[in-house]
């Protein structure tokens, strides 16, 4: 069974050149491979922005930044898929808040209420 | 000497309470052969969370921030000396890190 699929696989990739043979006939089809070149390179461009906290010092004092990456309804600490910081800055502000929670600088199930208006940086919908 | 940080919150008293905390701290520090960097007042505020310390359930607290150079010999006799005092809610040492500005920048480096 599976070595009959694995043939098939085989002839799927063994056909492919053949197609490709056809297309190199015309040279109005050789252009859009430029294209895709140049598409890489503004790829490359584009990562080098950096998360939103690449200049920013994290420090455990600084409860009202440390404050926007946590829940406002149960205070817990956003992930990195919401934040969307990079591994260095997210593991830092982690590090920062279990910090503060523990000197008795910031609370642990909430968010202080002055801090509940600051603007959204977390990618997430609340019902509100 | 390596650096440190005093992360004090003290009891809600009034200023010169406050204050004789404060100088009896430092004092002690002093004693036991630290240099005193740097003296911050937080302010007095609303703690995150009710803290219980010296029999007594504290709400509201003053935030101090001592900065200072000492032996690491003596830390643990200091915390020693700060937790049986009774005006402290919560001491803290914390190692403060030399932060160089170098390359901060976390996107990929080239």
């Amino acid at each position: 069974m599976l070595c009959v699929r694995g043939l098939q696989r085989l002839k799927a990739i063994f056909y492919l050149p053949r197609n490709t043979s056809h297309r190199s006939l015309t040279s109005a089809e050789v252009l859009p491979k430029d294209d895709a070149l140049l598409k890489v390179e503004n790829l490359s461009r584009e990562s080098k922005k950096g998360c939103m906290l690449c200049n920013v010092t994290v420090d455990f004092k600084n409860i009202q930044l440390l404050s926007q990456f946590v829940s406002p309804h149960t205070g817990r600490i956003y992930g990195r898929h919401i934040t969307g910081l990079c591994g260095k800055k997210q593991k830092e502000i982690s590090k920062a808040i279990k910090k503060a929670h523990s000197l008795g600088f910031m609370p642990v199930t909430h968010k202080y209420p002055e801090f509940m208006k600051d603007p959204r940086i977390c990618s997430i919908k609340h019902l509100d | 000497m390596p650096r440190y940080e005093l992360a004090l919150i003290l009891k809600a008293m009034q200023r010169p309470e406050t204050a004789a905390a404060v100088r009896r701290t430092v004092e002690t520090l002093m004693e036991r052969g630290a240099v005193v960097r740097n003296l911050e007042n937080m302010g007095e505020r609303l703690l995150p969370y009710k803290i219980t310390k010296h029999n007594e359930r504290h709400s509201r607290g003053t935030y101090f921030l001592v900065d200072f150079y000492c032996a690491p010999s003596i830390l643990d006799g200091l915390l020693n000396h700060l937790h049986r005092d009774v005006d402290v809610v919560r001491p803290t040492v914390l190692k403060k890190e030399e932060q160089e500005p170098k390359s901060s920048g976390c996107g990929p480096s080239q």
